[in-house]
């Protein structure tokens, strides 16, 4: 694979069929392996701009390459393959409540048509890593959103995939809840290898080590030195 | 109980298009068999001026079948009777050929009209005729309340794909968000839809069931203790094996078609 996971060269994303531009021109890299965050304000397209590295919006203008696929020529068979290599937290944690906690963490594996006998390994190696073995058959809704979260990372890193998207992944949860979370997305990062595309409105202060930070002002999106 | 409703929902107009389809796979029995009944009983004269092969008649139309010989002796037995033998004889000179034939299938009017103007085409064919015409107005009826009853089928279907498909959209709402969720991991739309299918393809099993239990009730209990004899004696045309068959793959088409539908009008949400 290219050293760089994702790669945009004069990324422009709009939506209403191009009137409402939110992106404009925009050049940037995310390497391999590395742990980097996108900042901006709210409404400045952060979410946006992760929404079209997993295919949820075509780009209109420039090139977007995540994991050495083309996004704007990718055929949605290819997508959906790009899909089930990702890893993605959502905000609002996107579990399915009908399921239990075990059938939510290791949904990416019945998606790729593994055994139960692999999935049911998986899913109590993932939810011993984030604490939650106890609560392994209950269901989302029986849970706090912090532990619900937690959940969303085990389901993100059910199939040790290489490229980890976070779209605000602390924004409901508390100081303590928010510092777990940190720490297996770092772990994953470290120990896995994934590369880890985290988007909020603020670093947390808990992160002292110097990790890459583009922040995205007035359409544009700029490194942060 | 909301869960109930919706199947209920679900399974009735599943039911109706079943109920519809099972009466009209009867009435078209009953009909068929009246038509083949009306077959056999209908037959055509042919008077010939002199002996011809039955092969020869079978030739004018492929329809033609039976063709029989009547003997001259059988006409002429009434009107024979005291006649010296030279008589007999002299009669029996003077009377023409006379054969009967049926035909493989019940024709209208105009198709036999058609027939007899052809086998008239033959020099030695005399005189045509054509009988049952009795059996024509029932059998018009027969018809037109086939349409009829067709008809009213197929707008009751259309009706009741029409409320199968909105409360699939129901259930497609309902489970919206675990089939988002799934298509965000990448899940093929199959595998997303598995809920909605899963659920479609218990109610048609069970609408199945329902309207068969209604059919096997109605021929073994309702029907010999109604005392209505036409229905006594046509019960074998009722509901048979088969049916169960021809419905079951009539309502599983239907509720596939009804998901993918609804699916499909619901693709991938790329903006």
């Amino acid at each position: 694979m290219a050293a760089n996971v994702i790669s945009a060269s004069r990324l422009t994303l709009a939506y209403d069929n191009g009137r409402k531009e939110i992106i404009k021109n925009a050049t940037f890299n995310i390497r391999r392996g590395e742990f980097i965050f996108i900042t901006g304000p709210s409404g400045s397209g952060k979410s946006t701009l992760l929404k079209s590295f997993y295919g949820a919006l075509r780009h209109t203008e420039g090139d977007l390459m995540v994991g050495g696929l083309d996004m704007g020529r990718i055929s949605k068979g290819r997508l959906q393959e790009l899909r089930a290599h990702l890893g993605i937290i959502f905000q609002d944690y996107k579990l399915i409540n009908e399921w239990t906690v075990e059938k939510n963490v290791v949904l990416p594996l019945i998606i790729a048509g593994y055994g139960l006998d692999i999935q049911q390994t998986q899913a109590k190696k993932l939810l011993k890593h984030v604490k939650l073995s106890e609560q392994a058959n209950m269901y989302p809704l029986e849970l706090s959103g912090g532990e619900q979260q937690r959940v969303g990372v085990a389901r993100a890193l059910s199939k040790n995939p290489f490229l980890i998207l976070a779209d605000e992944p602390t924004g409901n949860l508390d100081e303590y809840s928010s510092n777990v979370i940190w720490d297996l997305m770092e772990n994953a990062c470290d120990q896995l290898g994934a590369t880890v595309v985290v988007v909020t409105h603020r670093i947390p202060t808990i992160f002292n080590i110097p990790y890459r930070h583009l922040i995205i002002e007035n359409r544009g999106i700029y490194e942060v030195h | 109980m909301k869960s109930i409703k919706e199947h209920m929902m679900f399974i009735l107009p599943l039911m109706a298009i079943l109920l519809g389809m099972e009466f009209f796979l009867v009435f078209n029995r009953v009909t068929r068999n009246y038509e083949e009944k009306l077959k056999e009983n209908y037959s055509i004269l042919v008077v010939t001026s002199r002996p011809v092969r039955s092969s020869v008649i079978e030739k004018v139309d492929r329809r033609i079948v039976n063709v029989k010989s009547i003997k001259k002796e059988e006409i002429a037995k009434e009107i024979v009777d005291g006649l010296s033998q030279k008589g007999v004889e002299e009669i029996l000179e003077a009377i023409p050929f006379f054969y009967t034939l049926n035909l493989s299938s019940y024709l209208n009017r105009e198709e036999i009209n058609k027939i007899a103007q052809k086998l008239l085409n033959y020099p030695v064919v005399k005189k045509v005729e054509t009988f049952g015409e009795s059996h024509r107005s029932k059998y018009n009826l027969f018809l037109f309340l086939k349409i009829i009853f067709w008809s009213f089928v197929s707008l009751m279907s259309m009706i009741s794909i029409f409320l199968i498909v909105k409360q699939m959209e129901v259930w497609q709402m309902a489970h919206q968000e675990r089939m988002k969720i799934m298509e965000i991991f990448g899940a093929p739309m199959m595998l997303r839809s598995g809920v909605l299918f899963r659920i479609a393809i218990t109610d048609a099993v069970i609408a199945t069931l329902l309207s068969v239990g209604f059919f096997i009730f109605l021929k073994y209990y309702w029907i010999p203790k109604s005392g209505i004899e036409f229905l006594i004696e046509k019960t074998d045309m009722l509901f048979g094996f088969l049916d169960v068959v021809v419905l079951l793959i009539v309502v599983l088409t239907i509720v596939v078609s009804a998901v993918f539908i609804v699916t499909l009008g619901n693709r991938e949400s790329v903006e």
